[in-house]
């Protein structure tokens, strides 16, 4: 009978520490920096990117050439490259120094039609990521563009 | 006499295991609670980091403004180089603001520039944060933008 109370009182002990094992030394401290820095990061990246001027391409923004990419096709910079050859190098140049630095994986989509992009960069998330999509009216239609990060 | 003798050796005993007993369990307590804090104090010093940062991303001193109209999330290139000295000279101010930190403004495209608008640091440091905001950089001159990073480094003791 005395074993039995002993041995109820060892069972409640490890359950005891268990429950304490489990909520206070296994505590990892809450991430919040990493949600403030991945949520300004997708938004204010495209954001910036979509503004930046092109000094090659008659100090064009690339919103500009996005909507020139999408549609005429029409112009083309001092390089001799075209407008979506153009914003693809100066999104690569930018992302390389940036995102891939950082080592952060993404992609970048630049599409009407999302089955056929008229730009990707990087490769898709395959897990958990934070996404940002920016409307560039065109003539026809809206073009979009679309910046992914993985993680 | 004998059998007395044995009864305060089993009390000693008794006592003793206790006793370890009751130590063992004050240190895993300390240990607990110690462990406790350092999560708390870490995540506190990522609040003040996230804190600075948005405090550097909003400073007046270096923000874009369009006929009085704040421009978010851009840095003025022209302001910049005045920033740099004001913030120098006003040290004790600004070490109220931004504390034990590095900012430093990188240009990304077109060509390739960088500005350290703040630094103060120190050595005897416990936590470092180091937080990659994108920002437009913009050139009044040209009135065109480019692409810049905000780089600011956050140490805590």
């Amino acid at each position: 009978m005395e074993i039995l109370g002993l041995a109820i009182v060892i069972v409640l002990m490890l359950v005891a520490t268990i429950f304490v094992v489990r909520f206070l030394v296994l505590k990892s401290p809450t991430e919040y920096r990493k949600g403030f820095v991945s949520s300004e990061l997708a938004s204010n990246m495209l954001n910036t990117l979509l503004k930046t001027a092109a000094i090659d391409c008659s100090q064009l923004t690339i919103t500009e050439l996005l909507q020139d990419c999408s549609q005429a096709r029409s112009i083309t910079c001092d390089n001799g490259e075209e407008s979506c050859q153009h914003t693809e190098s100066i999104a690569k140049n930018v992302f390389t120094q940036t995102l891939d630095k950082w080592s952060m994986q993404y992609e970048f989509l630049a599409y009407t039609d999302p089955k056929s992009p008229l730009i990707k960069l990087g490769k898709t998330c395959k897990a958990e990521k934070r996404s940002k999509i920016f409307p560039i009216p065109i003539s026809t239609a809206t073009m979009y563009t679309k910046l992914d990060i993985c993680g | 006499m004998k059998r007395a003798q044995i009864q305060i050796g089993e009390t000693i005993a008794v006592l003793f295991v206790f006793f370890i007993l009751i130590i063992i369990g004050f240190m895993f307590y300390v240990k607990v609670i110690k462990d406790n804090i350092d999560i708390e104090k870490e995540e506190m010093s990522q609040l003040r980091s996230v804190g600075i940062s948005q405090r550097i991303m909003f400073l007046p001193e270096i923000q874009c403004s369009e006929d009085n109209i704040i421009i978010d999330n851009c840095i003025d290139i022209l302001k910049l180089d005045y920033a740099q000295s004001i913030m120098k000279e006003n040290e004790i101010y600004y070490y109220d603001l931004l504390e034990f930190s590095d900012v430093n403004v990188v240009q990304i495209y077109p060509g390739e520039a960088k500005w350290n608008i703040y630094s103060r640091k120190t050595e005897d440091f416990s936590s470092k944060f180091v937080t990659n905001v994108p920002v437009s950089l913009y050139d009044p001159a040209s009135r065109k933008h480019g692409f810049g990073v905000l780089t600011i480094e956050t140490l805590f003791k």
